[in-house]
């Protein structure tokens, strides 16, 4: 079902047909279809990754994405929700420490009727990291029983990090369930109070509550052996 | 030679506001402490304050543990130094198993006592017996730091902490409040289960009959406008149901 090349990587999922793809080096581009009632579980790990991924999405088609960003990169990610009923959810984790420079991008068009598009995008940034999320969800107005969401969620771990967040809400259909939402944010201080009042040391608690944060989106990843690797890939890529 | 543990003139403040001031209190090894007082006479200040919550600035005087100068060091050695505290609202923290927490908290405490850690089946075992103790499902150690418990349950999972970690020194800060009449029942099982000539207690309570029925202490020290103004046994307590604190008032 793919083709590989440096540049490109295109991926088809026929008809009816339920596949599971994980990519650990990234084409410049990729390219990927998702057929007529078909469902693809894709995940991905972006390592100082620069990438462009457009998805298409047929008819009743089901697409679940969850994407590990770290280290420097850019990422891009479209999805064409083409064909009537069609479902998109895209989960991102991203981290970045030291002087990373790490930006995301979505754009999500709802094309169809009763297509339902979810993104939970969480992140993190340590050192003099700089991060930036803008996520785009486009309903053109002739659409009919939209159902889309988007949330943002992230965690400044040091003084000199910055995050910068841009939702981008295009509607122009009446018959439409959107939400979204961005918070940015440092640690706990009562949590990390109450940790250390137990006994765990500073940068034990921080750790400890920085993967929790992240994990949220990882726990989604079905197979155990790859979660437990990415989990513990992004631990140590944030400098914790 | 000083007490186990020595506090002395103890001022503190949070904010621009000053809470503590000028406390005194001297504390053996084995003892059961009551502490009480109004509202705002700075029995939760005081203990945040020996736990080392960064929310609140000392501005004079001195505490020695174990001859030890507390106040010098930083939350997590106050702990690992056996000082527990029972938060009267513990924080919810998702994401992360009370199993999990416990295991780092356990072995936090341990390296710092210069042991190995402990292996998984061994702290397993221990935290499954004494979970039983409190009535804590294998269920309920299973799910994130309090999150979507009861009061009930979050002072439970309280107590069950303080008998995984052992902690010598405990602190119990109002573990009776908001709780209704068979939570309050339980509320005491930790003390009842760990009390011990090796192990001191501070309760917090306004409630004396919880106090009478389940704590049982050796000594009540009354608190007003941040300083002790009474120490003295359970006789305090009949005159505090009797009369409440106005008394009190008239010696602070």
């Amino acid at each position: 079902m793919t083709q590989n090349t440096e540049k490109r990587t295109v991926v088809d999922v026929a008809e009816r047909e339920t596949k599971t793809l994980v990519e650990t080096v990234l084409s410049a581009e990729t390219v990927v279809s998702v057929g007529k009632g078909a469902s693809l579980t894709h995940y991905r790990l972006a390592e100082d990754a620069e990438n462009a991924l457009t998805v298409r999405l047929d008819a009743g088609a089901s697409y679940t994405l969850i994407t590990l960003a770290l280290g420097t990169g850019k990422l891009r990610i479209a999805a064409d929700l083409a064909g009537e009923g069609a479902v998109c959810r895209s989960d991102v984790v991203y981290a970045a420490t030291d002087d990373e420079v790490l930006s995301l991008q979505t754009d999500f068009t709802h094309n169809a009727d009763k297509t339902v598009s979810r993104q939970l995008v969480k992140g993190a940034a340590n050192g003099r990291a700089k991060a930036s999320f803008e996520g785009r969800i486009l309903i053109p107005y002739d659409k009919k029983e939209i159902d889309g969401s988007q949330q943002h969620r992230a965690l400044l771990l040091s003084r000199d990090c910055e995050i910068a967040a841009v939702p981008r809400l295009e509607i122009y259909a009446d018959d439409v369930k959107c939400a979204h939402g961005s918070a940015v944010g440092s640690l706990n201080a009562e949590q990390l109070y109450y940790m250390r009042a137990r006994g765990l040391d500073e940068s034990e608690a921080r750790r400890l509550l920085t993967t929790a944060f992240l994990n949220e989106v990882l726990d989604g990843i079905r197979d155990e052996a790859l979660r437990s690797d990415w989990e513990a890939q992004t631990a140590e890529r944030i400098g914790l | 030679m000083s007490a186990w543990l020595e506090i002395k003139d103890l001022s503190a403040k949070v904010g621009e506001k000053e809470i503590l001031k000028g406390l005194s209190l001297s504390v053996g090894k084995g003892e059961i402490h009551v502490l009480m007082g109004p509202n705002g006479s700075g029995k939760s200040t005081l203990s945040n304050v020996l736990c080392g919550d960064p929310m609140y600035e000392v501005t004079g005087g001195s505490v020695t543990f174990k001859g030890k100068d507390l106040l010098a060091e930083s939350i997590e050695e106050r702990a690992c130094d056996g000082i527990f505290m029972a938060f009267q609202r513990p924080v919810e923290i998702p994401g992360v198993t009370m199993t999990t927490f416990m295991k780092y908290a356990l072995n936090a405490r341990r390296r710092a006592a210069g042991l190995s850690e402990m292996d998984a089946v061994s702290f397993i075992k221990r935290l499954k017996i004494r979970a039983k103790a409190f009535d804590i499902s294998e269920e309920m150690l299973k799910r994130p730091v309090n999150v979507g418990f009861s009061g009930g349950e979050k002072k439970r999972m309280e107590n069950l902490q303080m008998a995984v970690l052992e902690p010598d020194f405990c602190i119990l800060d109002e573990m009776d409040a908001g709780l209704d009449v068979d939570a309050v029942k339980v509320a005491g099982a930790g003390v009842q289960i760990m009390r011990g000539p090796e192990r001191t207690f501070f309760v917090i309570s306004h409630n004396i009959g919880f106090l009478r029925e389940q704590i049982k202490p050796d000594f009540v020290h009354i608190l007003v406008g941040g300083r002790v103004v009474a120490n003295g046994g359970t006789e305090l307590m009949d005159e505090v149901e009797k009369n409440g604190f106005s008394r009190f008032y008239k010696e602070a």
